[in-house]
């Protein structure tokens, strides 16, 4: 057995997301149901409610506290607003945990995660471009395959360092010539799994080289350049530090200009610590 | 009797600046990526400090300058060196070090934040009359860095090793 096979046959293992916010996908989805019902089926569950409103209410959104149920949560934000704080809370407790191999104590990828969904955001705010309401999502879930590769990049830490600082590549592309997979691609198949949307799977899988996937895809481009961002900011950096590389392609597309990179780092950082007290008392399910 | 006194660690954030005066502190900040992160340090007065700047130049956006000055390095460690001489620091006894500013690989054009950071701080304490005495800036790497108050040793942890700078 190769080691990408070794890899792939580990990911089963993992959590799976709550079935509830699958559940709630679905509903979201269907014309037919009302928002009654939505609100029932999420008041159900006690702390995903918790956790809603704490998101809702935090200085990040922007609605001053304002949110004291799950039906308002639902009126005033939106039902797509409210689908991405309950895939959010839904995640937390798996990402919020320690990761061997990349070195990142338990609340770093977590934190990360954050700060790559609010800079997914910010650059679209600064750059004036319409994104699909996935954007934020999107950010939040990019990272997800070290959760299940860092045990593996554990054992090969060395190897792995020596190669980039060799050969001048990138951490990912020394993932894939030790370990046969990097955690983008791991990502993107645990996402699969999840049975959660294709470009939710597709940004995760390309985020570190966005030039190789066949199509086009804006939010793809915003959350390679948020992820970039996120790092030199110093939000998760792990043992692979910055090695990574800014697709010149995108950087070109989004026409990203002046000074705009300093002040999405800025707001980066503000996002997130607006978000913090939030997320620091985010519970499992 | 005395309470025993326990050491006290101050964690210093993104845009953050932590000073003391108090030999059992030790002073830390985490994860520098393209951030820069300077210790100053008196010796014989025995106080010091540490700083965590994300951006250059405060007049990129003024309004968070306002709000938070130790984001930006220019503004930053010129509040940083004032409140250190009203501390009781002397410029002449100052020790400054340095660690941060790193970047991607062949990272170009807006994305040198850290190398512009490393700019900025040169600038800012060769206008103060602060020499530098060690630093360790550049390259992709990931750092970790401390001051200890008792002895003024400032370290550095990476991906790969510690060592004191």
């Amino acid at each position: 057995m190769s080691r990408r096979q070794e890899i792939l046959a580990t990911l089963h293992t993992l959590p799976n997301i709550p079935p509830l916010v699958l559940e709630i996908r679905k509903m979201i989805n269907d014309p037919d149901v009302s928002f009654r019902a939505l609100a029932e089926k999420i008041k159900y569950d006690p702390g995903l409610t918790a956790n809603i409103l704490s998101m809702a209410n935090s200085a990040y959104f922007g609605f001053s506290r304002g949110i004291n149920s799950i039906n308002q949560a639902l009126v005033l934000m939106g039902t797509k607003r409210v689908f991405e704080l309950v895939l959010a809370s839904g995640v937390a407790p798996v990402i919020n945990r320690p990761i061997r191999g990349y070195d990142l104590p338990s609340g770093v990828l977590w934190e990360h995660s954050v700060a790559v969904a609010v800079g997914t955001e910010e650059l679209a705010k600064e750059l004036r471009l319409n994104v699909p309401d996935y954007s934020f999502t999107a950010g939040l879930l990019h990272n997800i395959g070290k959760l299940a590769l860092g045990t593996f990049v554990e054992n090969e830490i060395e190897l792995i360092h020596n190669m980039c600082r060799e050969k001048k590549i990138t951490f990912d592309a020394a993932e894939r010539q030790v370990l046969g997979i990097d955690h983008a691609e791991v990502g993107g198949i645990l996402l699969q799994n999840w049975n959660l949307p294709r470009h939710f799977v597709e940004i995760a899988t390309y985020h570190h080289r966005p030039e190789d996937f066949r199509e086009i895809n804006l939010v793809l481009d915003l959350v390679h350049v948020a992820d970039i961002l996120s790092m030199m900011a110093g939000f998760g950096l792990g043992s692979d530090e910055l090695n990574y590389r800014l697709s010149d392609v995108v950087t070109a597309r989004l026409n990203i200009r002046g000074n705009q990179a300093e002040k999405i780092v800025a707001n980066i950082t503000i996002g997130v610590n607006n978000l913090k007290e939030t997320f620091s008392s985010m519970k499992g399910e | 009797m005395l309470a025993y006194k326990q050491r006290k660690q101050l964690v210093v954030g993104i845009g953050d600046l932590k000073l003391s005066s108090d030999t059992e502190d030790t002073i830390i900040t985490y994860s520098l990526g393209s951030c820069i992160g300077l210790t100053l340090y008196d010796p014989i007065n025995q106080v010091g400090g540490m700083i965590h700047c994300m951006l250059p130049l405060s007049k990129q956006d003024p309004e968070k300058a306002r709000r938070n000055p130790y984001m930006f390095t220019d503004s930053g460690v010129q509040s940083m060196i004032q409140q250190l001489f009203d501390l009781g620091a002397s410029r002449k006894n100052l020790i400054a070090k340095v660690a941060g500013g790193a970047k991607l690989l062949d990272a170009k054009g807006l994305f040198r934040i850290g190398e512009r950071n490393y700019t900025v701080l040169r600038k800012v304490l060769w206008k103060n009359d602060i020499l530098i005495a060690a630093e360790d800036v550049g390259e992709s790497k990931s750092r970790t860095m401390v001051l200890d108050m008792a002895t003024g040793k400032t370290y550095l942890r990476t991906a790969r090793m510690e060592m004191e700078l």
